[in-house]
């Protein structure tokens, strides 16, 4: 690992990452709440809590490695008009896929836990996604530019 | 990317995913440890046949149910989706080995075994369903020693992988609604 240079720091900048998508998600759902009823409502309601516990967690672990977590903005502007329980969903959607590919950074530090860490916090949003969007991905969090075109014949 | 004189086959590090900062903070280096190409070649190799393993089950699973007598065309509708998910993992996953030509093919490049799967339909899906459940558990197993990128792509598949237990589950459902 000594090629690694400041990897608290890296450590550190990728945790902060982190937080600041759940506090994105955090705020996103309260509008995605706001546009649901009944049971989809109530499965918002289920998510906002869960990122909640994500945020909690993400500071205090920024905390004990003495760094000051980053605070939540005030508003955010949302990525999609919100007005309908269909476009509800959408800002879900977006919000965990935001969110996995948030905690896909933590999976490429050097901390086996941390990593541990973020791929179970990729699976969490990678289940929430799905749920919104009413179908599963091939590779939840990884942008398309990450994938390579895979090769058409093997030598 | 050069080979090791003695070493056969590398991974394709030039794959590395440009994972650029998801909200600010860029610029910071993921790429923390030095490539192990030895370990990293087997680790992949082994979530190569893992793969391959799942999509042979999804796919026997699916020409059980197309036969004469198998059960429903909303069966197979739902599995196809996953095997094409797990047929896009093994794509992805092979185009991160590189194998000169002439190498000798691994155990996974050979024909595929054909694993045994239930034929009931709910028996089938239940089966599929633990193997997905084992299959993400086994790709975290793999994280702790793999490149940065590799390790990336191993979680999400992971991730995906235990998306497919919720749609089994709804599948299992349905299955037995109708009498399967």
């Amino acid at each position: 690992m000594s090629p690694a240079p400041r990897p608290a720091l890296t450590t550190t900048a990728a945790l902060q990452s982190a937080l600041a998508a759940e506090h994105a998600a955090v705020y996103g759902y309260g509008v995605v709440g706001a546009n649901l009823s009944g049971s989809r409502q109530a499965a918002a309601m289920t998510d906002w809590v869960a990122h909640q516990v994500a945020r909690d967690t993400l500071e205090a672990m920024l905390r004990s490695r003495g760094a000051q977590p980053v605070a939540a903005a005030v508003a955010y502007q949302l990525p999609v008009t919100v007005r309908t329980p269909g476009q509800a969903a959408s800002l879900a959607v977006l919000l965990e896929d935001r969110v996995a590919t948030a905690y896909l950074r933590l999976v490429a530090l050097s901390s086996p836990s941390i990593r541990r860490f973020g791929a179970l916090q990729v699976r969490a949003a990678a289940l929430r996604a799905a749920f919104w969007r009413g179908s599963t991905v091939a590779f939840p969090g990884l942008p398309a530019s990450a994938l390579a075109a895979p090769r058409r014949s093997e030598p | 990317m050069a080979a090791h004189p003695t070493r056969r086959v590398v991974l394709a590090v030039a794959a590395t995913l440009p994972l650029a900062a998801a909200s600010g903070c860029d610029g910071v280096d993921v790429l923390a440890a030095p490539p192990r190409p030895a370990l990293d070649v087997a680790l992949l190799r082994s979530a190569i046949t893992a793969e391959e393993l799942m999509a042979a089950r999804y796919a026997n699973v699916l020409k059980g149910v197309r036969n004469p007598g198998g059960t429903s065309a909303a069966l197979a509708a739902a599995l196809e989706p996953v095997l094409a998910e797990h047929q896009a993992h093994l794509a992805q996953l092979r185009s991160r080995l590189i194998v000169p030509a002439g190498a000798a093919p691994s155990p996974s490049e050979r024909a595929p075994a054909q694993p045994p799967v239930p034929t009931a339909p709910a028996a089938a899906v239940t089966f599929l369903r633990a193997a997905e459940q084992a299959a993400a558990a086994a790709m975290l197993e793999r994280l702790p020693h793999a490149p940065a990128s590799l390790a990336q792509l191993f979680a999400s598949i992971s991730a995906s992988e235990a998306t497919h237990v919720p749609v089994l589950d709804a599948v299992l459902l349905d299955t037995r609604r109708a009498g399967g």
